[in-house]
């Protein structure tokens, strides 16, 4: 990996989000609109009953962002080579698989982090919730196993977007929202039946939101099951590696990279 | 040395043989162009030269060295350019050749886009989406994409497609100057033949997959070893030139009015015998049309033949 390189593809990145609209949208426009539908809900829930779900639900979303983004950013700005038939001139160019996949990496982190930031901002003046109030190591626990997480899940559709081509970008945005329903973002563990738990607790997601509610609700931490989430993190990442690079291969067999589609 | 080398290239798709056992090598500083119909395999020869295709069997060697191993070496020296890939469309001229020249790790970057846009005319462009772009100006920035490393090999596949007349003659003189430049060796593919002819040394023609003849269009030429004449002579008296051209054992091709067309080899001096024989028959001629055998007569003929 030369830091050149990767400076020109960060490069391409920014230049690609500044250009286009649509890569500004999902930073600020989405999960702004989750804010509102689920701040307002829970505030009337709470006026009509007991229940306080503002914070539960407020710290899930702004959680959530740095598994999305973490995946549906390192699928969309692949597919834009493709749409933008620039595979061809990257990888006729000096430019690495490895160094590819680390700007993406590295550009969907810097995009959540943003978009982070600025939910949290609108959750703190829109409904008071002080992001903050989940403690510091929790919270930079949870970014940091919700970012690999996305990064997976990213690298997962990476690796079919280069075996099967630009027929399959659907799942570059939509493969993350079905595992959210199992991560247990916003309803505890036990409120899934069986079968759903059967495959919530598989998921490193689940602990991690698991943990941010009992924060949140200031019980105790399981610290151990963030460890236990980080070493499945690690299996997970090392196998879609695999995957990614055996689906590079591939293409590079069948043809797929140099046409690009 | 040889800038690129190749022997025995192989490349299958499902049952299609599209390189089949291809040898060649291009010396450095050669322009060396390779003909062949639609599917010959020549994109898919740049291809596997670029890195972008893994091959099926054979051996590539670039600039003395095993692209697979000293990538990093190969692929610094070495750029592409083809009118089909406009390098990336949402980003505007300037911002593509900044994120290539960084990647190429271009010293004084600023100073070679800015001296690659006025050579390409594209400096009134510069801050506009490649994607709103006319073809042909499309083009012109992937051909200086493909200038901006300086590059000592550079494929051009069909560069110069879609670029109206001017622009493609200057371009051909910049390809040519930055090739005697720099002795850069320059691989060319073109479905036009006057600009092979013009530019490439050396040409190769593919055919199903296949490598036939390689060498220079004037020896590439004699392949078609026949010239065709064509003379108007005098009211009345046509008849009496095919008469003694077919007594010659000349192959007359067709007689119209006062009008003749015939074949010759082209080798020798034999045109120049039988204009003699004519011209002392007192055959009075009131016009000559001679056609001498082109590439892309050579071209046809080949092509047909598969
Ligand atoms: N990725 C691919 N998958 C399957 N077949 C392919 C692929 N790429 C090329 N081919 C086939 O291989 C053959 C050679 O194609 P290639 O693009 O190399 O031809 P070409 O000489 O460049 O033709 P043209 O003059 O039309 O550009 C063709 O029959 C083509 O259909
Ligand atoms: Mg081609």
């Amino acid at each position: 990996m030369k830091f050149h390189r990767i400076a020109g593809l960060l490069l391409k990145h920014y230049y690609t989000t500044t250009n286009k609209a649509d890569r500004l949208f999902d930073m600020f426009y989405w999960p702004a609109i989750d804010l509102f539908v689920w701040g307002f809900a829970s505030m009337y829930i709470s006026k009509i009953s007991n229940y306080n779900l503002l914070s539960m639900l407020l710290g899930g979303i702004i959680l959530w962002i740095f598994v999305w983004r973490g995946s549906q950013d390192i699928a969309v700005y692949m597919l834009e080579d493709f749409w933008s038939k620039n595979l061809y001139h990257l990888f006729s160019s000096p430019v690495r698989l490895s160094e590819l996949l680390f700007s993406v990496i590295l550009f969907a982190f810097f995009r959540s982090i943003v978009s982070g930031i600025a939910m949290a901002v609108l959750a703190y003046l829109m409904y008071s919730f002080n992001l903050l109030s989940i403690p510091i190591a929790v919270a930079g626990i949870s970014v940091f196993l919700l970012s690999l997480f996305g990064w997976i899940m990213g690298l997962f559709v990476a690796g079919l977007i280069l075996r099967y081509g630009q027929r399959i970008q659907v799942l570059g945005w939509s493969t993350v929202w079905v595992v959210q329903p199992f991560s247990c973002v916003f309803y505890p563990l036990s409120a899934l039946p069986l079968w759903a738990k059967s495959i919530a607790v598989w998921l490193p997601t689940t602990y991690v939101f698991e943990n941010m509610r009992a924060a949140l609700a200031g019980s105790a931490v399981d610290y151990s099951a963030y460890f236990l989430s980080f070493l499945v993190s690690l299996v997970l990442l090392g196998v879609m590696l695999l995957f990614v690079y055996s689906s590079f291969r591939h293409s590079k067999k069948t043809g797929l990279l140099a046409r690009g589609d | 040395m040889n800038s690129i080398e190749v022997r025995s290239l192989s490349k299958s798709f499902g049952d299609v043989k599209a390189v089949d056992s291809v040898s060649f090598s291009v010396k450095k500083g050669e322009f060396f162009g390779l003909l062949g119909p639609n599917g010959a395999g020549k994109t898919t020869t740049i291809n596997m030269l670029t890195g972008l295709l893994e091959k099926d069997s054979g051996e590539i060697s670039i600039l003395g060295k095993n692209p697979n191993e000293d990538w990093e070496y190969v692929k610094n020296r070495m750029n592409v350019s083809t009118a089909y890939f406009p390098i990336s469309d949402v980003l505007t001229v300037r911002q593509a050749l900044n994120v290539y020249s960084r990647i190429f790790g271009v010293k004084d970057y600023k100073r070679k886009i800015s001296e690659l846009l006025v050579k390409f005319e594209l400096s009134h462009l510069q801050d506009r989406r490649i994607i709103l772009l006319s073809s042909g100006e499309r083009t012109r920035v992937a051909i200086a994409k493909g200038l901006l490393n300086d590059p000592e090999v550079l494929f051009l596949d069909e560069c110069t497609v879609g670029l109206d007349p001017d622009i493609a003659d200057k371009t051909r003189t910049l390809m040519r100057e930055y090739q005697k430049e720099k002795g850069a060796a320059i691989f060319f593919t073109s479905h036009y033949m006057f600009e092979v002819e013009m530019l490439c040394g050396r040409i190769g023609f593919m055919i199903n997959g296949r490598l036939l003849n390689v060498d220079t269009s004037a020896n590439l030429k004699r392949i078609i070893r026949k010239t065709t004449v064509e003379m108007v002579v005098k009211e009345g008296r046509a008849k009496l030139l095919r008469d003694f051209l077919l007594e010659e054992d000349v192959d007359v091709l067709f007689m119209e009015d006062n009008r003749v067309a015939f074949e010759v080899a082209s080798s020798g001096d034999r045109l120049y015998r039988l204009m003699n024989k004519i011209f002392a028959q007192g055959f009075k001629l009131s016009d000559l049309h001679i056609k001498r055998p082109t590439l892309e007569d050579l071209f046809i003929k080949l092509a047909r033949r598969k």
